[in-house]
C-alpha cells in the first residue's frame, strides 16, 4: 500500500503529539496508515475529523482505512460471549417464528432473580412500543406485573391501559386490576379496569354481565387495544397457576386432560396453539383468544423452563409477534421446535463479529417499520386524499375515485408498483383516472385488485387499462382483465411505452413506460369523461402514447427501505442516461456534463423521433425522480424551451416538479407531448386530483 | 420402485419458505445489479406468509403447493408472483389425489408447472430467467429415468442440472423483463429468477430424496 502522507495539511491543531512531525506516519505505527488511523480512533477516542487533520488526509480515506482494517483483521470487534448468544437466539427465534421483534436477556446475571430480569426486558420493549394514542391491554401476572414495575415512560400522551380479564380474589400481588394499575401508572395513561370478575358462576352470568352497560364499556375499550402484553403460564405441576386462586382446580384437571398446554389471558390452549374447550369457557370474562389474536402488537414476556411447551404453544399458533424471554427458555424453545441449527451458530459465532459501522453505511429516511412503509404511507396517502378517493369494500390496495364512475362512461383503471408517489394514485378523481390499483414497492399489485378496481370503474360501457409496459404488469393485468370479462366487463389495455432509450425505435411496442404517463393518464381520463365510446377511449389513449418521448437520467441510485442502502453506485462523475423508474440501472453510463448539455443530448434523442415541424404544439413535463429539487428541474426547463423555441414548437402547456418518482433517485426525466387538436382538447379537459387539478379549458 | 409419500410430505414446503427466507438478502442483493433489487424481499414476503398459514396444517405436499401457489398467485404480485404462482398450482393440481408419488408422477408434475409458466410468460431457454434453471432441470429428471436411473438418482440428476443452469445465467444477456434493458451490461451476473428457481427445486427434490421409501 502505497502511503499518501505528502498530502498539504490546511491547518488546524493536531492532537498527535511527539517529535516525529505530523506529515509523515510516526514511527511507532511502522509504515501502516491503517494501523495509524486505529490507533488514533479506537485507543486515543478521536473523531474521524480530528484523525484526518492528524493525518493530513480526507475524512474519506479515514473512513475507509477504518472499514478496511477491521476487512483485515487488524482490529477485532467481540461481543461478551454471554450477550452474543442471547443475540443469536433472538435473530433464530425471530427468524424461526417470524416475530416482528424479539428481546432475549441473557442467562449470566444469577444474582437477579428472573421474573426482575424479565420484567426489566419487558419493560424495555413495551417503552420501543408504546406510542402516544395507544391502546394496550395488559393481562395478569407475577411477570407482567415487574414490568409494570420496571417500565417508566413519562412523555406519551393520551394512551389508555385496560385490564385484559376480569379479576380476581386479592389474595395474591399480582391481580389483574394491580397489574395494569401498575404499568397504567407507569406511563402515566388512563387506566381501565374491567369491573367484574374473571370467572363467574354460569355462563348466564357471564351473559347478563356482559349486557351491563358498564361493562360493555370497559369491553369497548378493550376492543378498540391496539397493543397487548400478556404472560404465558404453563400447566406443569409446580406451576402458580394451581395456587393462584384464578381457576378453581376442578375444570384445571378437565383442561389438562383435554392437552392444555398453556393458558394466556385466563384462555387454555394445546401444544399447537389451538383453543381447548371445556367448562370455564362461557363463564370467563376476559379477552379471548380471537380477540387477542386480531390485535396488531402482541407482547408476550415469560421465561423459566418449564414454560418452554407453553411458550412453543403460543408461537405456534400465532399469538405472539414480539417475545420477551430469556437465552435458556429461548434455547429450549428452538430445540423443542426442532431447530438444530442453532448449537452451531452458537459456538461458531464465538469468534470476533462485526458490529455496525460507525461511519455512514445508511440511508437515513423517516420509518417506523420498514416491512410496513407501503402500508403505512396508505394510512396517511387515504386520509389525505380523502376529498379524491376512497378504498373499494376494504381492500386499501384497490383505491375509487369518488364522483369519478358513472353509469355510461368508459372506466379508466391504472397501476402499478409504489415507490413512484405522486404516480399512480395522484392522478385518480373526476375527470382522470376511476381508480387505482396498488402493489408494493417497484412491484405490480396481483390481479385481484385491479379486478375489483375494473368492477368499481365500470359503468356498462367499457372499462380502459393504462399501465406501464413491464413483465410483472402485464402478466397481473392480464389475469385481472380475464377475471374482469368473466363478469361481463369488455376490457382494453394501452400499455405506456414511452421511455424512446429503452428499446430502438424498431421495437417500440416493447418500451417501458415511465413518467410520460402522465400525459397518456390525462388524455385516456379527459377520453373516457367526455363519454367517448370504448374503441374511441382506447384510439386515442394509444394516440397519446405513440406521441409522448421521455428520456430520464440519474445521477444517484435509490434506495429502498428496508435495505436503505443505493441499489447501486453511479461514480462521483457518472450520470446513466436512459434510467428507468424503478433504481434498475440504465441504458448507459456516462460522464456527468453541464445540465444544458444534459438536455441538449436527451432534446436531441426527442428530436430524432418527434417529427415536429415548425408552429407544432407541445406539452412539456419536467419531473424530478424524487431527490432532485425544484430548482434543478426550473434550470432543466429553461434549457427544454430554448431548444423547443430555436425549433420554432410552441409550448401549450407544461409542468415542473415531481410527477413520477422514484423512491429518493436523483434525477430527472424530460417528457414531451406532440399535441394534435384532439390531444390538445383533451389535454385541458376539467379534472380533479390529489395532484392535477384542471378547472377552465384555457389554462392548464 | 421408490416413491414417497403425498400425505405426509407437506413439510417440504414449509422447508422450501424457509431457505427463501433464509436467502432474502442474497437474492435481492443478485438482483439489484441487474434489476430493482427487490426478488428477495418479496419472494421471502410470499413464501413467510404461504408458511405462516401452513403452520400446524399438517397438509399433504398438495395441499401445501396449492396453498403457496394461492399465496403467490394472489398475493404477491410483481413477475414472480404470476410465474412462480402459476408453476406451485399446476404442480398442486397435477398429484392432487396422488397418494405415492413415483417418478413418473414427478416428472407429469414438473412438466404441468413449465407449461404453466410458458402459458403466461414469454421466455425461452437463453433468455436470462428462471427458465434457464427449470428447463435443464425437468429435463435431466426425464433422461435420467428414461436411462433407467432409480427415483433417487434421478433427482440426484435434477439438482445438478438445475445449479448448472443457474450458473448459466452469469454467461447470458438478458432477454426478457427489466435486466433486458441493459443489453450486453447483463452478462456476469447470476439471474435472480434462475437462482431462486434453483433453490426450490434442489429443496422440492431433497425433500422427496428424504421421503423415498
Amino acid at each position: 500500500m502505497a502511503l499518501k502522507t505528502s498530502a498539504p495539511r490546511k491547518g488546524g491543531i493536531s492532537r498527535v503529539n511527539g517529535p516525529e512531525g505530523i506529515d509523515s506516519i510516526p514511527l511507532r505505527y511502522g509504515d501502516d496508515p491503517y494501523v495509524w488511523a486505529c490507533w488514533l480512533y479506537y485507543e486515543d477516542g478521536m473523531t474521524q475529523g480530528e484523525i484526518a487533520e492528524a493525518m493530513g488526509v480526507s475524512r474519506a480515506t479515514v473512513n475507509s482505512y477504518l472499514a478496511d482494517a477491521r476487512e483485515k483483521g487488524i482490529v477485532n470487534i467481540s461481543i461478551e460471549p454471554a450477550r452474543l448468544a442471547s443475540l443469536t437466539i433472538a435473530q433464530e427465534l425471530k427468524r424461526h417464528f417470524g416475530l416482528s421483534d424479539c428481546l432475549v436477556v441473557p442467562n449470566d446475571d444469577d444474582t437477579r432473580p428472573l421474573i426482575g430480569r424479565l420484567g426489566a426486558a419487558g419493560a424495555q420493549a413495551l417503552a420501543k412500543m408504546i406510542k402516544s394514542g395507544d391502546t394496550l391491554a395488559v393481562a395478569w401476572g407475577r411477570t407482567i406485573l415487574s414490568v409494570g414495575e420496571h417500565l417508566e415512560m413519562a412523555s406519551l400522551q393520551d394512551v389508555t391501559v385496560v385490564q385484559a380479564t376480569g379479576g380476581t380474589t386479592a389474595s395474591f400481588a399480582y391481580t389483574p386490576e394491580l397489574t395494569t394499575a401498575a404499568v397504567a401508572r407507569a406511563i402515566s395513561a388512563r387506566c381501565v379496569n374491567i369491573t367484574a370478575p374473571a370467572i363467574v358462576a354460569s355462563a348466564q352470568m357471564h351473559d347478563m354481565l356482559l349486557t351491563e352497560p358498564l361493562i360493555r364499556e370497559q369491553f369497548d375499550t378493550l376492543a378498540r387495544a391496539n397493543r397487548v402484553v400478556f404472560g404465558i403460564a404453563s400447566l406443569r405441576p409446580n406451576s402458580t397457576i394451581h395456587t393462584s386462586g384464578f381457576f378453581e382446580s376442578v375444570p384445571l384437571q378437565h383442561y389438562l386432560a383435554k392437552g392444555a398446554a398453556g393458558v394466556l389471558a385466563g384462555r387454555f390452549i394445546d401444544e399447537r396453539g389451538r383453543p381447548v374447550a371445556g367448562p370455564l369457557d362461557d363463564r370467563t370474562i376476559g379477552i379471548s383468544l380471537e380477540m387477542l389474536r386480531g390485535i396488531g402488537t402482541r407482547v408476550a414476556v415469560a421465561g423459566g423452563f418449564d414454560k418452554v411447551p407453553a411458550l412453543l404453544a403460543a408461537l405456534r399458533g400465532g399469538y405472539v409477534n414480539v417475545l420477551v424471554t430469556d437465552a435458556a427458555t429461548g434455547a429450549g424453545i428452538l430445540r423443542a421446535d426442532g431447530v438444530t441449527s442453532l448449537d452451531g451458530k452458537l459456538s461458531q459465532r464465538q469468534k470476533s463479529t462485526p458490529v455496525a459501522n460507525a461511519y455512514r453505511t445508511h440511508v437515513k429516511k423517516f420509518l417506523n417499520n420498514p416491512n410496513d412503509v407501503v402500508e403505512e404511507m396508505l394510512d396517511g396517502l387515504i386520509a389525505a386524499h380523502k376529498p379524491y378517493l376512497q378504498p373499494i369494500g376494504n381492500s386499501r390496495r384497490a383505491l375509487v375515485a369518488r364522483n369519478g364512475p358513472r353509469p355510461g362512461k368508459v372506466g379508466l383503471v391504472i397501476g402499478g408498483g409504489t415507490g413512484h408517489e405522486p404516480c399512480f394514485v395522484g392522478y385518480v378523481g373526476k375527470g382522470l383516472a376511476d381508480a387505482v390499483a396498488i402493489g408494493n414497492i417497484f412491484s405490480s399489485p396481483p390481479p385481484d385488485p385491479i379486478a375489483k378496481c375494473a368492477v368499481a370503474a365500470s359503468g356498462g360501457a367499457g372499462v380502459l387499462f393504462v399501465y406501464g409496459n413491464y413483465a410483472g404488469d402485464v402478466m397481473n393485468f392480464e389475469m385481472a382483465a380475464e377475471i374482469a370479462e368473466e363478469k361481463g366487463i369488455p376490457i382494453r389495455t394501452v400499455l405506456t411505452t414511452d421511455d424512446i432509450v429503452s428499446s430502438p425505435v424498431e421495437d417500440k411496442e416493447g418500451r417501458r413506460g415511465v413518467a410520460g404517463n402522465f400525459f397518456v393518464f390525462k388524455v385516456a381520463g379527459a377520453a373516457c369523461d367526455r363519454g367517448m365510446t370504448l374503441d374511441e377511449c382506447e384510439a386515442v389513449t394509444r394516440k397519446a402514447n405513440d406521441r409522448t418521448y421521455t428520456v430520464g437520467v440519474a445521477l444517484e441510485s435509490c434506495s429502498m427501505p428496508q435495505t436503505r442502502r443505493h441499489n447501486f453506485e453511479i461514480g462521483p462523475d457518472d450520470m446513466e442516461l436512459g434510467m428507468g423508474i424503478h433504481g434498475e440501472p440504465g441504458v448507459s453510463r456516462e460522464r456527468i456534463r453541464t445540465a444544458d448539455e444534459i438536455v441538449d443530448t436527451i432534446m436531441d434523442n426527442i428530436f430524432k423521433e418527434m417529427k415536429a415541424e415548425p408552429g407544432d404544439r407541445v406539452a412539456v413535463l419536467v419531473n424530478s425522480f424524487g431527490a432532485t429539487p425544484q430548482m434543478e428541474l426550473y434550470i432543466l426547463f429553461r434549457r427544454v424551451e430554448q431548444r423547443l423555441a430555436a425549433k420554432n414548437i410552441a409550448i401549450e402547456a407544461n409542468w415542473v416538479g415531481h410527477y413520477c418518482t422514484s423512491l429518493d433517485m436523483v434525477g430527472a426525466s424530460i417528457s414531451i407531448l406532440h399535441l394534435d387538436r384532439q390531444l390538445t382538447e383533451l389535454l385541458h379537459h376539467p379534472c380533479q386530483t390529489a395532484v392535477l387539478t384542471i378547472n377552465t379549458p384555457e389554462t392548464p | 420402485m421408490q416413491t414417497f409419500d403425498n400425505a405426509s410430505s407437506g413439510a417440504i414446503v414449509l422447508s422450501m419458505a424457509e431457505r427463501i427466507v433464509e436467502n432474502r438478502a442474497y437474492l435481492s442483493e443478485i438482483d439489484g445489479r441487474i434489476g430493482d433489487g427487490d426478488h428477495g424481499v418479496n419472494m421471502a414476503k410470499g413464501f413467510g406468509m404461504a408458511a405462516e398459514r401452513l403452520k400446524g396444517k399438517d397438509a399433504s405436499l398438495a395441499q401445501s403447493l396449492d396453498t403457496l401457489g394461492t399465496v403467490l398467485m394472489t398475493e404477491i404480485g410483481g413477475s414472480m408472483g404470476p410465474l412462480y404462482g402459476v408453476m406451485f398450482t399446476e404442480f398442486a393440481e397435477t398429484i392432487q389425489g396422488v397418494e405415492t408419488i413415483d417418478a413418473a408422477a414427478f416428472s407429469k408434475m414438473l412438466h404441468a408447472g413449465l407449461s404453466g409458466i410458458r402459458s403466461i410468460g414469454s421466455a425461452k431457454v437463453g433468455d436470462k430467467t428462471l427458465l434457464d434453471t427449470f428447463v435443464p432441470a425437468v429435463e435431466a429428471f426425464d433422461a435420467a429415468t428414461a436411462a433407467g436411473k432409480s427415483f433417487g438418482e434421478a433427482l440426484e440428476a435434477l439438482v445438478a442440472a438445475a445449479e448448472a443452469g443457474r450458473d448459466s445465467t452469469i454467461g447470458l444477456v438478458a432477454k426478457i423483463g427489466r435486466a433486458s434493458r441493459l443489453g450486453e451490461r447483463s452478462l456476469g451476473v447470476l439471474d435472480a429468477g434462475a437462482t431462486s428457481c434453483a433453490i426450490i427445486l434442489k429443496e422440492l427434490s431433497d425433500g422427496a430424496h428424504a421421503r423415498l421409501g
